[in-house]
């Protein structure tokens, strides 16, 4: 790379810091991403699109301070949290993300038994083999070549965007929708909306983009860099998003389709794949759900061990480690079971999982807001009012939908 | 014998039987090796905004029953700021990574055992269980078959890394550790408290601890300290192993410390630095101890003593003439069942041209030579036969395994 430095002083400098803001956005269209987007646009069309905008400063904000707490405590948010705020909210929190975890967890296996189903392959069959492959994986192979080979699967969501220009969808509405709120008092609408909160802003992301930085190294200098690929790549995942949403508006809202399994949700994919649609989108889910599910088992674990003081580590004993393979085995094995639980939806698995991320998401983003404006931890670093405004935005929003939503659902609008 | 978490927001009375406040913190002043004797109590006072310090030695019973004060309340001397050296037990011990010397390993502190240790109330232990954890939570009703056991490190035999502790007063206790497991506590610490660890320690165990960190990691806490702190260790680590490390620095960062370093020993890195890793000239140390060939052996295991302790490993001497030229090596083994008055020259032995090594060889050629010649260390020299270092069997299991 000498002769880039030399060449491009700027591409280098910022070349130096990919990876954590790319890679945490990325992995956010797992499974449950692209189920959730698929129904927003199959079963309210484009209405939902302004959220998408909106979130789009949400993801980005939320991102940046946990790149900015990294780069000033060089701890991960659990250390961040116990150190701060004691072993009570430690616990709460952790157990958050770990509900949290368990249930994007589940909508990876929930994705990788959906994949099968459109070559009829049984979910009894594929599920516990994933789930042995991913265990296997991490003790004897290489994590990162792994991660590597899903993340380059996954770049398949640029057949979306391909896609998106094929069917020549109404951009005009879809600009107009995304700059019109309209909201629906209905429980249906209201949990897909609480869903593609819960699945763009997740709190694994923000406990992942924290680790992620600590572990590369960065420093205070590159933060400017480092800022910039998060936004990079909070944009470049919601503008994935933003298609996967015209995409199935175009070819699933317009004719009343609803989801039912992945079958439908491949349709949208036709104008471009043909009848290759559902071999394309199988292939997709497959490898967005595996990447997920090979990075959350560990960063849960490796999270509660930093917040506890176990040992963690592929190389610490069974007797040593315990929790550390404890909690790897919990996130590998509960999940998969629920999955196979017989005639259970696997839509509504990995969309609900979503919602369960969107509801706890607040709880992790007040720590985070708790922390980024404490003097006494980040020094001149805490946040802009900027930031601050967007943040509390964010956290009141998806706050006021969950208690509308649970109103909704008592009194019964639906 | 209560525990801290059995303690802090209790309710403190005085002589009077009257509620004066509730305990927000403990006070010590820690040293190595002792259990520590509490200090202060920090109370906020009832109807009151800000807390006050009372000197422990106003306290007449300290259990999880009672908290009570010798005489009352408003006779009681209080201070209102303490000297930076007093210790909050709350606040800078509770929920903080220690390292825990006997398990040579980094945990966090769940809770603290406090209690009579030569009619002092002290710190005596630090809980680092589950139990622990759930006896904060409250939980401990949980447990319903007390199948979990408390876990207690002795509390002189823990080191607070955080917090306003002087850290040369850790130092010394974590240099009995070996460097390897020195390097592992490092590596589970938060950055920030594992450069500070490094730093505190004495130069000579600072370099050792670095040389057995993980590359990428040896990279981010040399991030963390000045130049002059990281040139004060670089000056004690082996030419090579400093090399490798700036070879990993951006530039600027590499230069800044190279134009720290003394003379002799810069040289000998800027040569080095040009060789590529994976070559016998990147794997090399021109640490070596040189002789001449008309020396005794009495003048080389001279030479021997006086490099002792700058060099860790010394397996051969190695004789060149007056132009630097390699002649040859001669095993400690020899040295030390020759004669004293015997000379090098008389020593030396036939080398095979191809048991010597050349800077620009792979490691693949170098693990062929030396497992060949069954050698432990091998010279490399130059296309004229000068001498520019050794590369030991050591140098080429770090570049296999750099993680280990």
């Amino acid at each position: 790379m000498a002769w880039l430095k030399k060449l491009s002083p700027r591409l280098f400098l910022f070349l130096a810091v990919i990876g954590p803001g790319i890679i945490a956005a990325n992995a956010d269209n797992d499974a449950g991403g692209i189920t959730t987007y698929s129904i927003a646009g199959a079963h309210f069309g484009t209405k939902m699109l302004w959220i998408l905008l909106l979130i789009t400063f949400s993801l980005a904000i939320t991102q940046e301070m946990g790149v900015r707490i990294g780069l000033v405590t060089r701890q991960g948010l659990g250390g961040v949290i116990r150190e701060n705020f004691g072993v009570r909210w430690t616990a709460f929190a952790m157990l958050a993300m770990l509900v949290a975890n368990l249930g994007t967890m589940t909508a990876e296996f929930a994705g990788v038994a959906a994949a099968f189903e459109i070559f009829d392959v049984s979910k009894f069959l594929v599920v516990p083999l994933a789930a042995l492959l991913i265990w296997l994986i991490l003790f004897k192979g290489s994590f990162k070549t792994t991660q590597k080979i899903f993340l380059i699967f996954s770049c398949f969501y640029i057949v979306y965007i391909i896609n998106g220009f094929l069917i020549k969808p109404d951009f005009g509405q879809a600009v107009k929708d995304m700059v019109t709120p309209t909201i629906e008092w209905t429980t249906p609408f209201l949990l897909t909306m609480i869903a593609l909160i819960g699945t763009t802003i997740t709190p694994w992301g923000q406990f992942f983009i924290q680790s992620y930085v600590v572990d590369k190294g960065l420093n205070l200098k590159q933060y400017k860099m480092e800022k910039l690929e998060v936004f990079i790549g909070a944009f470049i995942t919601d503008i994935v998003s933003f298609f996967i949403i015209i995409s199935t508006a175009a070819t699933l809202y317009k004719y009343g389709i609803h989801i039912t399994d992945a079958k439908d949700a491949a349709i949208a994919l036709r104008p471009l794949a043909g009848n290759l649609a559902q071999y394309l989108f199988a292939f997709g889910l497959f490898s967005a759900s595996m990447l997920g599910a090979f990075i959350l088992p560990t960063a849960t674990a490796y999270a509660f061990c930093e917040a506890f003081g176990w040992e963690s580590g592929f190389n610490t004993t069974w007797e040593n480690g315990k929790f550390f393979y404890g909690i790897i085995l919990l996130s590998l094995v509960l999940p998969a079971l629920i999955v196979l639980l017989p005639k259970i939806s696997l839509i509504k698995i990995m969309i609900l999982s979503q919602d369960v991320n969107g509801i706890l998401l607040p709880f992790i983003l007040i720590f985070v807001m708790k922390i980024i404006n404490d003097k006494k931890i980040m020094g001149e670093h805490t946040n802009k009012p900027i930031g601050n405004i967007i943040s509390w935005c964010t956290i009141v929003g998806i706050i006021a939908a969950t208690i509308i939503l649970v109103v909704s659902s008592i009194v019964g609008l639906n | 014998m209560p525990y801290l978490s059995g303690l802090l927001n209790s309710k403190i009375v005085d002589s009077t039987d009257e509620v004066v406040g509730k305990l927000k913190d403990v006070y010590i002043h820690p040293r190595v090796g002792e259990y520590a004797p509490l200090y202060y109590l920090e109370i906020k006072p009832l109807h009151k905004k800000h807390s006050v310090f009372v000197p422990y030695n106003f306290v007449e019973n300290f259990s999880k029953e009672e908290i009570s004060l010798k005489t009352v309340f408003s006779k009681i001397p209080t201070e209102h700021v303490l000297p930076d050296h007093y210790l909050g037990l709350s606040h800078y011990v509770m929920d903080q990574q220690i390292v825990d010397m006997v398990g040579a390993r980094v945990v966090r502190v769940n809770d603290l055992r406090i209690g009579d240790f030569e009619d002092k109330m002290c710190v005596l232990g630090i809980d680092v269980s589950f139990s622990g954890l759930l006896r904060r939570l409250g939980l401990t009703f949980l447990d319903v078959f007390k199948v979990l056991k408390v876990n207690l490190i002795d509390w002189r035999k823990a080191q607070p890394v955080k917090g306003v502790l002087k850290l040369d007063m850790v130092a010394k206790e974590l240099t009995h550790l070996h460097p390897a497991d020195l390097a592992n506590i490092v590596e589970d610490l938060s950055i920030r408290s594992g450069s500070k660890l490094v730093n505190s320690l004495d130069a000579e165990s600072a370099a050792k601890v670095l040389e057995e960190i993980d590359p990428k990691l040896q990279k981010l806490l040399v991030h963390q300290l000045t130049p002059e702190q990281t040139t004060r260790i670089l000056t004690k680590m082996s030419v090579d192993e400093v090399v490798d490390l700036l070879k990993g620095l951006p530039d600027e960062e590499g230069q800044t410390i190279l134009s720290y370093l003394q003379n002799g020993k810069l040289k000998k890195i800027k040569k080095l630095l040009h060789y590529k890793d994976d070559t016998a000239g990147g794997l090399m140390t021109t640490d070596y101890i040189g002789v001449k060939p008309d020396w005794t052996v009495k003048q080389a295991v001279k030479e021997i003593k006086k490099n002792f302790d700058i060099m860790r490993s010394i397996l051969y001497v190695y004789a060149t003439d007056e132009n630097e030229k390699f002649l040859g090596a001669v095993s400690m083994r020899w040295l030390l069942i020759s004669e004293p008055d015997l000379l090098i020259r008389d020593l030396l032995k036939e080398v095979s041209p191809s048991s010597i090594l050349h800077p620009e060889q792979p490691v693949r050629d170098v693990i062929n030579v030396m497992t060949k010649y069954d050698l432990n260390m091998a010279a490399v020299v130059d296309e004229n036969n000068k001498m520019l270092g050794v590369v030991s069997i050591d140098d080429i299991m770090r570049h296999l395994a750099p993680h280990a």
